[in-house]
């Protein structure tokens, strides 16, 4: 099944095909204000370079994030639109999964974790291998780097961007066996995780696609705080 | 021509089917009133995210309603210019993917065009050249249109735009949100020479406009019968903030119109809705032999069908937009010094 693979979580457009395990072809491109602009012209260009058009695609994935909310609306509504347009099925992946699964065969458990922008906050998740793809263990982190240590019990990979000032600051805390494993949000990565969703028939419906944001905004967090306040008095 | 319009620049996402920039077949507006109700106004990374959710869903309606497919689909035209930046990509990042999928020429619109074209939309017959006051809760422009896509900028508001006037007044008088219908059916039951408010620039020799002043004197005034356990007159106070906007408006319109030797004015944008308005700029008009034309109340506030009836325009004008289309908040009109074509 040839599947094109979209993520525009983390300031890059990245846009990759696959068939089955194969990647077909790869392209990131450094996008800090023109993730909108470039977007669908590197689709174009990445289907292009595989020998490609529009029509050989049999499905799409997309990252969902977390990451640069501006950026995940961009890869998810042009994922959607591209699946409406198409016809084709869709499947949403979380971008922390396609981290961790740069990481497949570096170990396990493999911790994915994406800088939230703000501070020292991090997106985290703990994955496993089964059948060679990686399976969330537990909820989503999102947090300070330094509260990561009490999730990682013992010897662990860290796949992240910056993945070595991450397991510093964790082997500051004395936890022992981390192992950095440098990885960014692909398209290609992307591409066969939803390939593998897609050939169990598992497809998420184009138009309730929405991003993984994993931080209410800060409005939303004021009045819900604000209504929380209001109640218990 | 069938043209699919998008327009997701501040809390509506809309889409459109127009045919021939002329027949609307379907107009779909999500408009997020209990975001707007439970924030008060619009946040925008709320609006975008909501933007995100309903996009799909608002094309779908739109072709439904139309009774079309998307492969009948012939150009897609999107708002991409002026508005908020995270709503807009929304609509740029959905109309550049059917644009590539269909096949079809994508064409970016600006918001103020959009408006223009909303008027011309109800009005075909509507002469050229002449000057147009668009105003809403997102701006206040007056514009001499000279010609197809032919736009110069006479005047815009300083500060609030005047509806932005009519939404803060009436969140702080309590009357709810939006706050433009509720002044307007309140004010009908008050006396709009109660109170003398200030006309913001109204002798100003400039045909820019000021709405933050008087907003501040509605306030102030309220304030103070509060502190002096006065009754509180809200429908009078409305009529007369109404009143002063409205004088304001029309005074200034009808001066650049005599002064460009033209004798047709457009009025549009969410404000020109408000009844008093409405009969203020008939009246005026009548007086001095001039036409004065709004759009159907429909096509006032923010909607998608005058984003396809612009765009419909451009593409007859040839100004059709590549894939490399971007959103940006903050764009001159085109055929303006510096515009976007």
């Amino acid at each position: 099944m040839i599947v094109l693979g979209i993520d525009t979580s983390a300031y890059a457009n990245a846009v990759g095909i696959s068939d089955g395990d194969k990647v077909l072809a790869d392209s990131l491109y450094e996008a800090r204000t023109d993730s909108l602009e470039q977007i669908v012209a590197n689709i174009d260009a990445t289907l292009k370079s595989a020998g490609l058009k529009l029509a050989d695609i049999e499905g799409i994935g997309v990252g969902l994030g977390p990451g640069s909310w501006t950026g995940i609306r961009v890869g998810v509504t042009v994922g959607k639109m591209l699946a409406f347009g198409t016809g084709k099925p869709v499947a949403g992946v979380p971008t922390l999964e396609s981290l961790a699964w740069a990481a497949k065969g570096e170990g396990s458990p493999v911790w994915a974790v994406i800088s939230a922008g703000t501070g020292d906050t991090v997106y985290a998740a703990g994955y496993d291998f089964t059948d060679g793809r990686p399976v969330r263990r537990g909820d989503y982190y999102v947090d300070s780097v330094q509260g990561l240590t009490g999730l990682l019990k013992g010897p662990a990979v860290l796949a992240a961007s910056r993945a070595e000032g991450y397991a510093k600051i964790i082997a500051g805390s004395r936890v022992r066996g981390i192992k950095a494993v440098e990885a960014r949000p692909g398209g290609a990565a992307i591409a066969c995780l939803a390939a593998a969703r897609l050939e169990r028939g598992e497809s998420d419906d184009a138009l309730a696609l929405t991003p993984l944001y994993l931080k209410e905004s800060t409005a939303r967090a004021y009045v819900n705080r604000y209504a929380a306040r209001t109640k218990e008095k | 021509m069938l043209i699919l319009g998008i327009e997701t620049s501040c809390d509506e996402t809309a889409a459109a089917l127009v045919a021939d920039g002329k027949t609307i077949l379907s107009s779909v507006i999500a408009a997020q009133l209990d975001l707007l109700r439970k924030y008060g106004g619009v946040v925008p990374e709320v609006a975008a995210r909501r933007h995100t959710e309903l996009i799909g869903y608002v094309i779908q309606e739109a072709l439904d309603k139309a009774g079309k497919h998307l492969a009948d689909i012939e150009a897609v035209a999107v708002t991409a210019w002026q508005g908020l930046v995270g709503c807009l990509l929304v609509g740029v990042a959905a109309a550049k993917s059917l644009s590539y999928t269909q096949g079809v020429p994508l064409v970016g619109v600006h918001h103020i065009e959009g408006h223009i074209y909303a008027n011309r939309l109800s009005h075909p017959e509507m002469p050229l050249p002449h000057v147009c006051l668009t105003v809403s809760g997102g701006h206040t422009m007056l514009l001499y249109v000279g010609g197809d896509g032919k736009y110069e900028l006479l005047g815009t508001t300083l500060d609030d735009a005047a509806g932005e006037a009519f939404d803060k007044i009436a969140k702080f008088l309590g009357l709810g949100f939006p706050g433009g219908p509720v002044i307007d059916k309140l004010a009908g039951e008050g006396n709009r020479r109660a109170f003398a408010f200030p006309r913001p620039m109204l002798r100003a020799a400039s045909y820019d406009f000021s709405f933050s002043g008087l907003k501040t004197a509605v306030i102030n005034m309220f304030k103070e019968k509060v502190a002096r356990g006065e009754a509180l007159p809200l429908a009078d106070i409305a009529a007369s903030f109404q009143e002063a906007v409205a004088e304001v408006l029309v005074s200034k319109t009808l001066r650049a119109a005599a002064e460009r030797g033209v004798t047709t004015v457009s009025v549009t944008g969410g404000v020109s809705a408000n009844s008093r308005l409405r009969a203020a700029f008939e009246e005026a008009c009548r007086r001095r032999g001039f036409k004065v034309f709004f759009p159907d109340l429909s096509l006032c506030t923010d909607n998608a069908a005058m984003i396809a009836a612009a765009g419909y325009a451009k593409i007859e004008r040839g100004e059709i937009s590549g894939l490399l289309l971007t959103a940006l908040p903050n764009a001159p009109l085109p055929g303006q010094a510096g515009g976007i074509v």
